[in-house]
């Protein structure tokens, strides 16, 4: 790798206090992610995989460490500044969909242009397009419930792409699915990952999918990178 | 975000839980309502009190009174306490009134005489008393006179009454009552016949001193009785009399024992004299000219000051009654936000994690709690409308059975609906502001995780 990676992380630490005893979920990691690369990022539960995912995010705040991303430095933004990080240069999509219930699949996926102040116009044509482009062109009018599993994960990616984002961050997107519609989705996003360059990084441990499609594999157990990361 | 954004994920949100929504609107609606009509209320009393005295007249009319001590509170005609005591020797007789209608700045002045007596119609009797004024008082616009005329000089036979002696003698149609005749029996002592006499005789009532007379008048003219108490002590006498005839009946020269203490050389003079203003920015000028002349004054012109300061006070107490009942829907917004944040938990973290900044999130909710209280503020102002409304029918129901005309007890100036709607978002966005804040710093890692 000769160009400067697309993410650079560097003695990353995420210290929760539970109950007044400090628990470290990540305690040190080194990590460099290059532009248009699949990175699945790997571990039993309570590795800190999530917590890793959540700090690229810009959701959460390392206790120590730094993570620059595209040259700026993402870890010691303040709160307005990681708002606006979140909706321009990271797309999230959760094991859960997270979408809201109340709301259309479009209007779901117009959400993030909502909060970049995006002309309602403007905002519909490119949610419709969006939907289109996952394959749900004819749902933009159904609401999360009446939504497949599988749909409402691609409604999901659609709302996480909407905004040009240049990394796809996706926290367990498959937890939740059949293995064949994981096979979609995660095919999905190879798919964008191959023709559109997208860099994604994918916490997942489904091992097949993650051999199958992921171009590296980064190991974690207890907060620290034993497999496939960058030592310093 | 967009303002318009903001407003439309506020609406939506509302939309989605119309029963709370409605119940906590309902709340704000009923305190704004409360104090809508409250004030109203206290604002309807102001311009009707103020109106009446202005009708009138009573600001531009000065009381002038003799010198000397004053009567105690408890004297059952008893006249104001004068702001400046006259001189102990000041008598108020025709050449004092004469003087004082001379003044500059006086467009009439009067003695007040008024005496007992016994006033029939029919087969009806009332103790009244009977006042003398002028035609000139009786003709200006103070006295309403709804049915037949005034009298037209001060030797005109004939009298005019208001209404509520009327229905009192048994007469409930007023104009009916123009042309009756109307009975006035007075009281005299026959002095020669008093001198011959002893105290036991008179009590036994052997070849009593005392006599009866009875004179008739024809009912010329029927004054309206204003609410209030408007007419401003003219008609509070019921019946009015010119001085022409009410100087031919026989009568005490006195309508009170107190009276007989301002006897100066002899002579009684008048207990009070009424000085009309020709307008009010004359107050002050004419007062001084008066207590040069010895006299002491009144004048309601100098009450006006506390009658605003009481009103303002009333204002102010209704206003509180009002209040609380607004800190209670202010209290039902806080506890409907915060159910609201909690409800939304997961969809605050949703938004956060799009990109909604704490700024974006607080818009949302405060948004939310101002559209409440636009609501329930305009929905307060047409229930506080419609419920004095209401009341006012059904005073005017009771009082109509009365005689009483109708009267407007609440007054609607635009300003107190802008300011009400104002005042209910106020309260609303303010009630708003901890659940905004706390809906903003929702951690969204947590709120993600959130069931």
């Amino acid at each position: 790798m000769t160009d400067a990676p697309l993410v650079r992380v560097r003695a990353l630490a995420r210290t929760y206090v539970i109950g007044g005893v400090p628990v470290a979920a990540l305690a040190g990691v080194d990590l460099d992610v290059a532009a248009g690369s699949f990175t699945a990022v790997t571990g039993a539960s309570g590795s800190g995989k999530s917590t890793l995912l959540n700090l690229l995010g810009g959701l959460d705040t390392p206790s120590a460490g730094t993570i620059e991303v595209d040259g700026a430095l993402v870890s010691g933004l303040d709160r307005e500044a990681l708002a606006r990080y979140r909706r321009s240069v990271v797309g999230m999509i959760f094991q859960s969909f997270n979408l809201v219930p109340s709301r259309t699949a479009l209007e779901n996926v117009e959400l993030p242009l909502v909060f970049a102040g995006v002309d309602k116009k403007e905002r519909k044509r490119r949610a419709a397009e969006f939907l289109d482009r996952v394959g749900l062109g004819g749902r933009t009018g159904h609401r999360p419930a009446e939504l497949s599993g599988g749909e409402q994960q691609r409604v999901a990616v659609a709302r996480a792409l909407i905004n040009g984002p240049r990394i796809l961050l996706a926290d367990e997107p498959t937890g939740n699915l059949d293995s064949r519609t994981a096979r979609e989705i995660v095919g999905l996003l190879d798919g964008l990952n191959r023709e559109r360059r997208l860099t994604v990084v994918m916490v997942s441990h489904e091992e097949s999918l993650v051999r199958e499609f992921a171009r590296r594999i980064v190991r974690l157990r207890d907060g620290r990178i034993v497999d496939g990361g960058d030592a310093a | 975000m967009r303002p318009a954004d903001a407003v439309d994920f506020a609406l939506a949100s509302l939309r989605q839980r119309r029963l709370r929504t409605f119940l906590t609107a309902s709340g704000v609606m009923i305190g704004i309502g409360a104090l809508v009509s409250m004030i109203s209320f206290g604002k309807g009393l102001q311009k009707n009190v103020t109106r009446a005295f202005e009708a009138s007249d009573l600001f531009t009319t000065v009381t002038v009174l003799p010198g000397g001590a004053e009567k105690p509170g408890g004297d059952p005609d008893g006249k104001p306490r004068a702001k400046a005591p006259g001189r102990a020797d000041a008598l108020l007789d025709d050449a004092a009134v004469a003087a004082l209608a001379r003044l500059p700045g006086v467009a009439m002045a009067y003695p007040d005489v008024s005496f007992p007596a016994l006033v029939g119609l029919g087969d009806r009797r009332e103790f009244r008393l009977v006042q003398v004024v002028p035609a000139a008082a009786v003709n200006s616009s103070a006295l309403r006179i709804r049915w037949g005329r005034a009298y037209g000089s001060d030797d005109e036979n004939g009298v005019v009454v208001n209404r509520t002696v009327l229905r009192q003698l048994g007469e409930t149609e007023p104009a009916a009552a123009v042309g009756r005749t109307i009975r006035i029996t007075t009281v005299s002592i026959d002095l020669a016949r008093l001198a011959t006499l002893n105290l036991a005789s008179i009590f036994s009532g052997a070849s009593s001193p005392v006599s009866q007379e009875t004179a008739e008048f024809p009912i010329v003219g029927v004054t309206e009785v204003m609410a209030f108490g408007g007419e401003g002590g003219l008609a509070e006498s019921a019946v009015m009399i010119p001085p022409g005839p009410a100087g031919r009946i026989k009568r005490l020269p006195f309508s009170s024992v107190w009276d007989l203490f301002r006897i100066r050389d002899g002579r009684i003079g008048y207990s009070a004299a009424t000085v009309r203003l020709a307008s009010l920015r004359d107050l002050d000028r004419v007062r001084s000219k008066v207590q040069d002349l010895g006299f002491g004054t009144f004048a309601l012109a100098d009450q006006l000051e506390e009658v605003t300061r009481a009103f303002r006070f009333m204002d102010m107490a209704l206003a509180a009654v009002g209040m609380i009942a607004i800190v209670v829907a202010a209290l039902g917004i806080v506890n409907t936000m915060i159910m609201s944040i909690l409800e939304r938990y997961r969809e605050i973290g949703v938004m956060k994690a799009v990109g909604a900044s704490d700024g974006d999130i607080k818009r949302i909710f405060f948004f939310e709690s101002g559209a409440i209280g636009l609501a329930g503020g305009a929905a307060g102002c047409v229930l506080g409308w419609a419920t004095s409304l209401l009341i006012n029918r059904l005073i005017d129901l009771y009082l109509s059975r009365q005689g009483m005309p109708h009267v407007a007890y609440f007054s609607f100036p635009a300003w107190i609906f802008l300011g009400a709607v104002a005042f209910a978002v106020l309260v609303s966005l303010a009630s708003g502001i901890y659940p905004a804040r706390r809906a903003a710093r929702v951690d969204p890692v947590v709120a993600l995780r959130h069931d």
